[in-house]
């Protein structure tokens, strides 16, 4: 298993090396860059400020240059400092970084918890009234963009119970209710949309699982329903599901994006887009070559916990 | 269908003519002005200050749409900033505060670290008279040493340096300081408004120690103003803490003001209503109903602009653009009305560029903004076939959105072009720095959607620095030998009612010759909890932005 958690660790250099390039690149196709934004509006600086204030960030140097530099600063880990606002870029993901881990953790959590047992309940009672609602609910999170979720969830929130989670991010160690409070409603929003896939997922997989052989074999043997379920059924059903899910991370960092603008949440989506939209270079590469990195490491371990799973599957 | 539409075009302003006469007799048989002929609203444009003393101590709450992209004045005019930098530091002088203003167009100019100013007979030196006792805040490296002349200097010589200021600063020739209180500034040429420069809210004075010591500003806002900056943390809040030291003693009355960047408008309106946020700005009047539903007790100010900053920019120095009669006939091609009606629900002005406050006492009405400004589709035709282009042509327009309504008014245009004219419009929408980036070069074709920068309050600012053709302000491309010597001419004149007519000839030249193509904007509405006081928006002056020094008087009653 070592063998094959270092091959992929290997693999993964040429998949980062490409994220990197492209990422480079496509900031660079952008027209504009970081004085642009920051100054034109004021129509007060000459070109020759401008070029004078570019020389000073070397954004003058030739791309290659520029691309082996941030190479060097990535691998070093000393990412630089942000072009717009001067702050060190590892500042602003120390703090950035644990919100969108935690609004991302608590979603994957909420996702789960709604998903797996609407999912089972789904399968076991499949063409009942329970059945259909859990079917409706997939639906919804499905066809539901986080946007017109998280606008109608804060709207309805103020106006029917006077209340939405506080503004200005408080942090876990500072108030662990506050912070629990403004993290809510934005998990279970992100939660939702990724639990109705899995909840599909489920109940079709426990629904296969439930008629293989050795589960009638299971209910012959006069063990309670449950039982089967839950200790027999449950585990083999759980593979595609667990495949589901690692797949969707991905989606589920995306959309935090939205979520975190719409509940104030200063997390890396906010970060990144604001970065790009200032044409902020280090910090985009930054944090997208970041998300590249947690991205292959998920998948990792999503493909270890096979294993765990399923004790047929061994790694070569 | 245009026939169905003109008809009702016409039934509105029957009905809004008849509700601004109800409005007008009202008003005069109260002995007050009517400050708006356009739109009335039912909710006042004004609100007084209180007549009660004022209340020390609370917390003023903000949700607010803007982040500062960075804190340092000579790198930025954006709103983002000026939201609270206005509060932590002071200029040279400043326009009347909402508890001194005699009603929203109260343009008067009031001291703020200079106790008196006085021009030389040529209006090219300028001497401050610094009030005396005023201290930096106690932090270091000042650490409440007192303010001189000397800091006054060195900050505008680092604003003329470089930065975003460096245009409006370079027109000094050079300064000195008699005296520890005292500021002389020399000019290059004569200017009569140059107190007014020095009054525009970016123009805040910084500390010499900071700037040396860190070698920018980006990491500490240290300023003479009534609050001291307690916390800033990017995307998540600003909270400045009441300064003990303030030299205007007793003031300010708020202990903290907290500013939470709440990027989402949903957000802020649910922020508003729950009692997170004490004010808010709201565009529509339906928004403001919609508060009003939940929060029946809250307090509306309808603003209404003094000038609209976006308009279509006109590559006016290359053809088809370079000929008068093509700049009229797309102008005329253009129903502002509808746009007001429909994009703006009514609450909005037909869109004018230099403050109409001026040169005369009301708003623009479509028939003051000239011949070349109404709806007439059927001359507009007939003058674009008189310029050669019978059957129109092709063009480009690139925008941003600023805001979701602006997508709307663009595409009105493009709608508005093509069925009147035969001008077919390929529309872009850019990205903030593409948009900016293509923008201020000037180097475009076609149109695109201009913009004048929104933070300017001065008459020279909008005349001089956006119109003469030398100006790097000057992104609509203005090149028009008589507005240079109109607006250089405006400097020159010391008397306020010759300057009144002066800016006048400068925007009928502009109308006339459709120089700048302005657009319908919106007029907004501030919404108070009803327990808030002394914060209501002057012209160009809203107290959640660029207005905010105002809220150094700002108290709450509760």
């Amino acid at each position: 298993m070592y063998k094959y958690v270092l091959r992929r660790l290997l693999l993964a250099v040429p998949v980062l090396l490409l994220s990197s390039l492209i990422v480079f690149g496509l900031m660079r196709v952008m027209p504009g860059d970081a004085l642009t934004a920051l100054m034109a509006e004021s129509g007060n600086v000459g070109e020759k400020e401008l070029a004078k204030l570019r020389r000073d960030l070397q954004l003058d140097r030739p791309y290659a240059e520029q691309y082996l530099l941030w190479l060097w600063q990535m691998v070093s880990f000393r990412p630089g400092d942000s072009i717009f606002t001067g702050e060190p870029i590892a500042t602003s993901l120390k703090k950035s970084i644990p919100v969108t881990l935690e609004l991302a953790t608590l979603a994957l959590i909420l996702g789960l918890v709604i998903a797996v047992p609407i999912g089972i309940l789904s399968a076991t009672r499949q063409n009942t009234p329970a059945d259909y609602a859990g079917r409706v609910v997939a639906v919804s999170g499905l066809s539901l963009p986080d946007f017109w979720l998280g606008t109608l969830v804060i709207t309805f929130a103020a106006i029917w119970f006077r209340w939405i989670p506080s503004i200005g991010y408080v942090s876990f160690w500072e108030s662990p209710t506050r912070n629990l409070q403004q993290f809510l409603l934005p998990a279970a929003v992100l939660g939702f949309r990724l639990s109705a896939a899995t909840m599909r997922m489920t109940r079709s997989t426990v629904l296969e699982v439930l008629r293989e052989d050795y589960v009638r074999t299971a209910r012959a043997k006069g063990l309670e329903g449950r039982i089967v379920v839950y200790k027999h059924a449950l585990k083999n059903a759980l593979i595609p599901v667990v495949t589901i899910v690692g797949g969707q991370l991905g989606t589920l960092l995306a959309g935090t994006v939205i979520v975190e603008t719409i509940f104030a949440l200063p997390g890396m989506g906010r970060l990144t887009v604001e970065a790009i939209l200032f044409r902020d270079y280090p910090v985009v590469q930054t944090n997208v070559m970041l998300v590249a990195g947690a991205l292959v490491s998920l998948n990792l371990m999503v493909d270890l916990m096979y294993a765990w799973l399923d004790p047929r599957i061994r790694y070569h | 269908m245009p026939a169905d539409r003109g008809s009702n075009r016409r039934e509105f302003m029957k009905a809004a003519s008849w509700g601004s006469l109800a409005v007008t007799a009202g008003m005069v048989a109260t002995g007050r002005t009517p400050a708006f002929a356009a739109a009335p609203s039912k909710y006042p444009d004004w609100i007084p200050a209180s007549p009660k003393p004022p209340k020390r101590g609370g917390t003023l709450t903000r949700a607010s749409a803007w982040d500062p992209p960075v804190i340092d004045p000579r790198l930025t005019q954006s709103v983002g900033l000026y939201q609270f930098a206005g509060l932590t530091s002071n200029r040279l002088v400043r326009y009347a505060f909402t508890d001194e203003a005699s009603g929203p167009g109260d343009m008067s100019l009031k001291g703020d670290l200079a106790e008196s100013w006085a021009a030389s007979p040529d209006h090219r030196v300028w001497t401050f008279k610094l009030r005396q006792g005023v201290k930096w805040q106690n932090l270091p490296p000042l650490n409440g040493r007192e303010l001189t002349a000397a800091d006054v200097k060195y900050c505008f010589e680092q604003y003329a340096k470089e930065g975003v200021q460096a245009f409006t600063f370079q027109e000094i020739e050079g300064m000195e300081t008699p005296d520890k209180h005292t500021l002389r500034v020399h000019l290059k040429t004569p200017n009569t408004l140059f107190p007014q420069n020095v009054a525009e809210p970016v123009t805040v004075i910084f500390s010499r120690e900071v700037l040396e010591e860190d070698g920018d500003l980006k990491k500490r806002l240290i300023g003479t103003g009534p609050y001291i900056v307690k916390e800033h943390t990017r995307k998540v809040r600003v909270v400045l803490q009441r300064n003990p030291d303030y030299w205007d003693k007793g003031r300010p009355y708020v202990d903290e003001y907290v500013i939470l960047s709440t990027p989402d408008a949903a957000t802020r309106l649910a922020a508003f209503r729950t009692g997170q946020a004490d004010f808010i700005w709201v565009a529509s009047p339906s928004e403001v109903e919609t508060i009003i539903k939940t929060n029946p007790a809250t307090v509306v100010q309808a603003y209404h602009n003094t000038l609209a900053p976006f308009g279509l920019a006109l590559a006016q120095d290359r053809a088809p653009f370079n000929d008068v009669r093509v700049r009229r006939a797309v102008s005329m091609a253009i129903d502002r009305q509808k746009m007001v009606d429909t994009v703006f629900e009514g609450h909005g002005i037909l869109g004018w560029g230099v403050p109409y406050i001026y040169y005369q006492d009301t708003p623009p009405t479509a028939k003051d903004l000239g011949p070349w400004w109404q709806y007439r589709p059927a001359d507009a035709k007939k003058l674009l076939a008189e310029a050669g282009h019978p059957n129109g042509f092709e063009t480009t327009l690139f925008y941003y959105e600023y805001f979701p309504q602006m997508t709307s008014e663009v595409q009105l245009v493009q709608q508005d072009l093509k069925r009147n004219l035969n001008i077919n419009v390929k529309i872009t929408k850019l990205d903030y720095t593409t948009y900016y980036g293509r923008y201020v070069e000037s180097k475009w074709d076609g149109m695109s959607w201009g913009f004048q920068s929104g933070h300017a309050v001065g008459l020279d600012e909008r005349t001089y620095m956006y119109m003469h053709s030398r100006s790097t302000k000057n992104f609509f491309r203005v090149n028009d030998p008589v507005i240079d010597e109109l607006t250089t001419k405006l400097r020159r004149t010391p008397d306020k009612a010759e300057q009144r007519l002066i800016a006048k000839k400068i925007v009928d030249r502009e109308y006339d010759q459709v120089l700048r193509m302005w657009m319908p904007y919106d007029n907004g509405f501030l919404v108070f909890q009803p327990h808030a006081r002394n914060m209501a928006a002057v012209a160009m002056r809203r107290t959640d932005g660029y207005g905010s020094p105002s809220l150094a008087r700002a108290w709450m009653e509760k």
